[in-house]
């Protein structure tokens, strides 16, 4: 499936942009790399004032039942102005966990909530390079959960933690109440992310799949939130490249600018291609949730997001020379955030595995 | 049903009704001869059943539906592999271009039905040895000669030439004047005297592509399609002409379903190749690059449907494409290693490995090469600065060689 957006949408982008850019700024986000802790709380202010907190959720716990589409759109636009939380992706994804695969008392316990933007969520599904690992490093048994979780984004702030862990010798899906969790901030390259170390000390946790089950739903839920991340990551990249082209036609070197020479003007032509290839991908995808296809589609989203945010970091910088590396330019932003994002919800290493299983058969 | 899946149905099932007759079957061990008399029937066939000249107005023989229309019966056509590659060109540009530009309105609409019907084929004399990219550079020369023109010089890269009944052909009409503003477009008899073509062997082994020599060709007025001077706008309106084109997110090359199905039967340190992560890694980032090109494709195709234009990601098909058909070539021969060796000249690059791989450089570098692709991408959709250019403004009999 694929979609032209319609004037709702194509509004839903241009509000979205608007309030994004008259909040945040990289003066901003600058500070934010050197402490941990600290979260852009204008940007989460905005997103909740907006509705975007409640956008994909339903009607009936106070969300607005749009989805994947308007959601990725304005993480579209949160990806070029550098989002200052990550708590869109992340609540999202414990809500969509919630309320695909919980029970009513839990949809009534937390969606109002991550709807409004009063509660936060998050997953923590992986460990280390294992995006769904077999040996999980939570376990749970009657209601509790053991264990820790490593580098989870959002992690700092959550209320609510969707957990990959192990009951007896099967994985189970939890949702883990984290109130009296212990967490200790990383110290990381993207500080705004808000990443954590959690432990789980006999934290309250409810089963909500077991087995089979929860690798189908685990993954369905990152599926869900990797669309909106390639969205938030085509923006990102679409923003360098056109930063690299403002760049080429205004700085001149031997008496032209240098976006007149092809060694600058092909790299940002093909900056142009890994762009639209991943908006195309992100719109597809977007547009393919409920489909058979929809984990397809969602991981070459993923990846063909990826490459494009990563690309347009390195050309970008590599295209304004000496000032491109300095701290105030902001561009390592862009490099910071294209690689935090490629790591959160599985690595390409990840869905290359997810996408190849399917097309080769190996997986229905 | 909307009324295009209704098209698109019907189209489908005349391309099954012809199969028999006219797909790659029935084409196995054809001589080219053999090949283009049945791609003649074929076409003959497409007209009758109303899918020649689909989007083209009726007066001229057309059936005057939409671009939608031509690109939905060509993506069911594609299918099949008929026998129709020797009228892309000639239906592709020049046809349409006389359409818009022949004045001899009678004239014109006989040639445009026997070309809709295969028995005339048409040709584009654009490229010459002195330049392709640079065809305003182009050195083939009309004067005057009495009341009409005579021509001499060389083209070269001209497609099905050999079997062209016409052409159109741009020249140089004026050298004292800057490059792109002394030129003239004319069509040519290719039967006339004074014109000698010559095919070239590409390097996967077949000819189709051709030098055309021009002797004192003698040309009256009447086959002027541009004023005097004015052939350049007139050669950027044939090229502008089909951007949206049925496309393949295969490069023309094979499907990535047969690179997986290689993978799967062949085995690489005594395990199967699927499970090697190199070659995992190769179908996975094939697959997106791919996805993306038809996922442009069909909201170029519901832009269409909905009348309006398409976005310029469209330009990325052919560059993004072809290029890594190449690659993904080159590692589908590096995967059967000396099993690769046995190679078919006449094999189709859409299903052969080898086939795609020695003939992608030519896909390339047709119709635009990567390089000019990417200049058009940088300087119209981006708006970075021009190359610098020295010959610009300057009369062209003046211009260092």
């Amino acid at each position: 499936m694929s979609i032209l957006y319609d004037e709702g949408q194509q509004a839903i982008a241009t509000e979205s942009r608007r309030a994004i850019e008259a909040r945040i700024s990289k003066d901003d986000l600058l500070p934010l790399l050197q402490t941990t802790g600290k979260y852009h709380e204008a940007f989460w202010t905005t997103a909740k004032e907006q509705g975007w907190t409640a956008l994909a959720l339903p009607e009936a716990y106070g969300g607005l039942a749009l989805g994947l589409v308007e959601l990725g759109l304005i993480a579209h636009q949160a990806g070029r102005t550098l989002s200052g939380a990550p708590f869109l992706t992340s609540s999202f994804g414990a809500a969509k966990a919630i309320e695909l695969y919980g029970s009513d008392a839990q949809k009534e316990r937390w969606l109002p909530g991550l709807a409004s933007g009063e509660a936060i969520g998050t997953i923590a599904f992986a460990s280390g390079p294992d995006a769904l690992p077999a040996q999980p490093t939570a376990t749970w048994a009657a209601d509790r959960l053991n264990g820790h979780a490593n580098g989870v984004s959002g992690g700092l702030f959550a209320d609510v933690a969707i957990v990959f862990a192990s009951t007896g010798d099967k994985p189970a899906l939890v949702i883990a109440d984290l109130s009296g969790v212990t967490r200790t901030a990383v110290d990381s390259f993207d500080n705004s992310r808000c990443i954590a170390d959690l432990v789980f000390s006999g934290t309250p946790a409810e089963l909500v799949a077991t087995g089979d089950d929860a690798r189908t739903a685990a993954l369905h839920v990152l599926a869900l939130q990797a669309v909106v991340t390639a969205h938030e990551q085509t923006g990102g990249a679409e923003a360098l490249m056109e930063i690299a082209r403002d760049y080429a036609i205004t700085r001149k070197a031997f008496g032209q600018p240098i976006g007149a020479f092809q060694s600058i003007k092909h790299r940002i032509a093909e900056l142009y291609g890994f762009v639209e290839l991943a908006r195309a991908n992100a719109i597809h995808a977007a547009a393919s949730e409920g489909s058979s296809d929809f984990i397809t589609a969602a991981a070459a989203a993923r990846l063909s997001a990826t490459e494009a945010y990563d690309t347009a970091a390195r050309d970008c910088v590599q295209i304004h020379g000496g000032i491109g590396v300095t701290w105030e330019i902001g561009l390592h932003l862009h490099m910071r955030r294209a690689r935090s994002l490629a790591l959160e919800q599985g690595s390409s290493f990840f869905w290359e595995d997810i996408l190849v299983d399917r097309l080769a058969g190996d997986v229905a | 049903m909307s009324d295009l899946e209704a098209y698109r149905t019907n189209a489908s099932a005349w391309c099954e009704s012809v199969v028999a007759t006219f797909g790659k079957a029935a084409r196995k061990g054809l001589t080219v001869e053999e090949d283009l008399a049945l791609g003649r029937r074929y076409q003959k066939a497409k007209f009758d059943a109303g899918y020649a000249g689909i989007n083209w107005p009726t007066e001229y023989g057309g059936q005057g539906l939409g671009h939608i229309e031509k690109i939905t019966f060509e993506a069911e056509e594609m299918k099949h592999g008929f026998p129709n590659v020797y009228f892309g060109i000639s239906l592709g540009m020049p046809v349409p271009v006389l359409m818009q530009f022949g004045a001899d309105k009678e004239f014109v609409k006989e040639r445009v039905v026997k070309a809709l019907k295969g028995e005339e084929i048409w040709c584009q004399l654009f490229s010459e040895p002195s330049g392709g990219t640079d065809l305003a550079g182009l050195r083939t020369r009309a004067e005057t000669d009495g009341n009409g023109w005579k021509i001499n010089g060389q083209k070269v890269w001209t497609s099905w030439a050999q079997y062209s009944d016409y052409g159109v052909i741009v020249v140089r009409t004026d050298p004292t004047v800057a490059k792109h503003k002394g030129l003239t477009y004319f069509w040519v008899d290719m039967k006339a005297p004074g014109v000698t073509v010559r095919p070239i062997k590409l390097a996967g082994g077949d000819s189709h592509v051709n030098e055309v020599f021009f002797d004192d060709v003698k040309i009256s007025d009447d086959h002027r399609m541009s004023p005097v001077g004015g052939g350049f706008s007139v050669a950027l309106a044939t090229l502008m002409i089909e951007r949206y084109v049925a496309t393949d997110s295969a490069g023309f090359g094979p499907h990535l379903d047969l690179f997986v199905d290689l993978a799967k039967e062949l085995k690489l340190n005594g395990r199967p190749a699927i499970e090697d992560g190199r070659i995992r890694q190769q179908i996975a980032r094939n697959y997106a690059m791919r996805a993306g090109l038809d996922s442009i494709n069909r909201r170029a195709r519901l832009m269409m449907q909905a009348g309006m234009t398409p976005g310029p990601e469209g330009s990325l098909n052919k560059l993004v494409a072809v290029r890594s058909r190449q690659k993904l070539s080159e590692l589908a021969l590096d995967l059967q290693g000396t099993d690769a060796f046995l190679f078919d000249e006449h094999a189709s690059p859409k299903d052969d490995w080898a086939s795609s791989w020695i003939n992608a450089p030519t896909g390339r570098i047709a119709g635009g090469s990567d390089e000019t692709l990417l200049n058009t991408i940088a300087e119209r959709i981006l708006g970075l600065p021009q190359d610098h250019r020295p010959d610009k403004g300057i009369p062209f009999n003046q211009i260092p060689a």
